[in-house]
């Protein structure tokens, strides 16, 4: 377990800046995601962390010590691969010795660690199994196992589960929280997927290119994006216009809503919203939205353009006459009464928490 | 669709039917191109019987491996064998020793080196045999004449010789593997660099070695030009020259060489099958 800091790191490639100017810091025992669609630099920022590549600029520090010029090999560090990078040529259990025996650790001891490993990773029944005869969830789970046999001051894990299959990956993500935890490992763990990042982790980092642009945990992330890359890219959001009244109220589709974020663009006396003003965005979850069938009467109205049942709830596209298209969610059987086509009010729903003002 | 799909149905099947015999008739008659001279061969070496009285009514008489016996019965044929073998396994060792660690090199720190240096180990078959000997005698003689004296003087033309068929084989083995990550792998455990070596790269590219090694040494065991113009007495040379001079005994001795060869290398594949290796992981 350790403490994990990397300070104003630079990486690039020729004329790409992969990473600007990087500072993240991952807490004893914690799991930071770094999340962020492909060419963000989270594969850059990890091959950094493993050693694997130098940086440009900065320092990489583990509990104080600075590592940035330390091999791969002295660095301590666990790191499971995208592939698995599974010695073929080796079985399970040999996989999973691997670094033991690198260590020179004893025989004894190390088929006491071979086996508490392969019990809690249930590998038991393919121990003695080459990698071309398991399957892709079983290879990474003898990859993970093989990664913190060492007791490794940093856990490293390149998108994991990105080439199982959608069962697997959701019941590997859980079981490697499940041994994360166990273990109080240090973890950065790299993904796109953004419920992956959510599912698992302490703190979410999101990064775009080369920047980091938030990190918070995942509730946090949600509920509070700081940017509008951020709130797109962690869940659906509708960007909808907010007018601010004299007393301060915020308004969002003619209602009064609860807003968090930007300062309010009021004088300081509160009494007037100044002219020149920017004009006000609120970012709106789909959940946070009322939807209902609305006779229709004189002027535009919104209108149903598609519904598409996704079990708990069905998600409705709205095209409003002021606002474009306006994406809800309708929960349970609300749905039922309504059709593509159809004239429809949308609404803030009450109670639905704040929205975040842009 | 019920009615539809007879109709179409037969002139596919025909068209295959058809397919298949032209595809046989194209393997006998490459399959007789190539055993016609095989079984005259055998008949000239195994027949005790005059070559104008080698027709159809002598097939079953007199047939004998006399001839094969007294070949290898000759003192300077395992000279010439034990020579070819040692240069053969030289090549191997040699080959090796510069091509491996170069193709690892290629593969994990430069993988866009990795056309030029395939197009390089191509470039010494661009010359001819007989321009590269004179080449290397012209500089190597006033120098250190005694490398050209020297039998094991064949040992850097064949190694060179061989290149492109064992850096190919290598390089497509630790395509195959995946040798980047796996020595990423290997690193992040807190292994060496020896110990990334040959308790992790080698070992997954046996495949690779075994080919590279097995046709390194067919080419060897097959290679006349250089040694018959540096005057060296290999395999190759003295089956020439015993060939001249006891053509059936010769020819007996060739063929039953070839035969060896090609069992050799009918093992290695076999081998490398059974391993669940195919020949995309060997290049071959």
């Amino acid at each position: 377990m350790a403490t994990i800091e990397m300070i104003g790191v630079r990486k690039t490639f020729g004329t790409t800046v992969a990473l600007a100017d990087l500072h993240l810091r991952v807490e004893s025992g914690e799991m930071v995601c770094l999340l962020g669609p492909s060419g963000c630099g989270k594969t850059t920022a990890l091959r950094l962390l493993a050693g694997f590549e130098q940086p440009d600029a900065g320092h990489i520090l583990v509990d104080g010590e600075d590592v940035t010029r330390v091999s791969p090999r002295h660095r301590g560090f666990g790191m499971v691969f995208q592939d698995y990078s599974l010695f073929p040529n080796l079985t399970g259990r040999q996989n999973i010795a691997f670094g033991l025996k690198v260590r020179r650790k004893g025989a004894l001891e190390t088929a006491e660690t071979v086996d508490r490993l392969l019990a809690v990773t249930r590998l038991e029944k393919h121990a003695d199994k080459y990698p071309h005869q398991m399957s892709g969830g079983q290879r990474q789970r003898v990859a993970l196992a093989r990664a913190i046999a060492t007791e490794p001051r940093l856990l490293l894990l390149d998108e994991p589960l990105s080439a199982l299959d959608a069962q697997v990956r959701e019941h590997l993500r859980d079981e490697i929280r499940r041994l994360q935890q166990e273990v109080g490992v240090t973890t950065v763990f790299v993904t796109h997927d953004q419920h992956e990042a959510m599912a698992v982790a302490d703190r979410v980092a999101v990064m775009r290119d080369g920047v980091l642009e938030q990190i918070d945990p995942p509730r946090v992330l949600y509920s509070r994006p700081a940017s509008q890359f951020v709130a797109g890219f962690v869940g659906t959001v509708n960007r909808l216009s907010a007018e601010q009244a004299v007393d301060g109220a915020w308004f969002v589709l003619g209602e009064k809503v609860e807003a968090v974020g930007d300062a309010a663009p009021v004088t300081a006396d509160g009494a007037a919203v100044a002219a020149d003003a920017p004009p006000k965005h609120a970012v709106v979850r789909p959940e946070q939205l009322h939807v209902n069938r609305a006779e229709s009467g004189a002027g535009p109205v919104a209108r149903l353009v598609a519904l598409s049942f996704l079990g708990a709830f069905t998600r409705a596209v709205i095209e409003h006459p002021t606002e474009g298209l306006v994406t809800a969610d309708v929960l349970g059987e609300a749905a039922d009464g309504l059709a593509v086509g159809d004239a429809v009010a949308v609404s803030v729903r009450p109670g639905a928490g704040a929205v975040v003002l842009q | 669709m019920s009615a539809v799909t007879p109709r179409t149905a037969a002139p596919a099947q025909t068209r295959h039917r058809g397919l298949r015999v032209v595809r046989w008739t194209f393997l006998s008659i490459l399959g007789l191109y190539f055993l016609v001279p095989q079984l005259a061969m055998a008949r000239f070496a195994f027949q005790n019987v005059p070559v104008v009285l080698l027709d159809a009514s002598t097939l079953f008489s007199k047939w004998s491996v006399s001839s094969l016996l007294n070949a290898l019965a000759q003192p300077a044929l395992w000279d010439a064998a034990k020579t070819s073998a040692i240069l053969a396994a030289l090549a191997v060792v040699l080959d090796l020793a510069l091509l491996l660690p170069l193709a690892i090199l290629a593969e994990i720190r430069a993988p866009r080196l990795r056309p030029v240096l395939s197009a390089l180990t191509l470039l010494p078959w661009v010359i001819p045999p007989i321009a590269l000997v004179v080449g290397v005698a012209a500089t190597f003689r006033p120098v250190a004449p005694w490398f050209l004296t020297s039998t094991l003087s064949l040992v850097p033309f064949y190694a060179i010789w061989a290149m492109p068929f064992t850096y190919r084989a290598l390089d497509s083995g630790l395509r195959a593997i995946n040798a980047r990550t796996l020595v990423e792998a290997a690193r992040s455990l807190g292994a060496s660099v020896p110990m990334v070596l040959f308790r992790v790269l080698v070992p997954n590219l046996s495949a690779s070695i075994v080919a590279a090694s097995g046709l390194t040494a067919a080419l060897v065991l097959g290679e006349f030009a250089f040694a018959s113009l540096l005057l060296k007495d290999t395999l190759p040379t003295y089956l020439v020259n015993y060939q001249r001079d006891s053509p059936q005994a010769g020819m007996a001795l060739a063929l039953a060489v070839m035969v060896l060869t090609a069992l050799a290398l009918g093992a290695v594949v076999h081998m490398l099958r059974r391993r669940g290796l195919g020949m995309s992981t060997t290049g071959f």
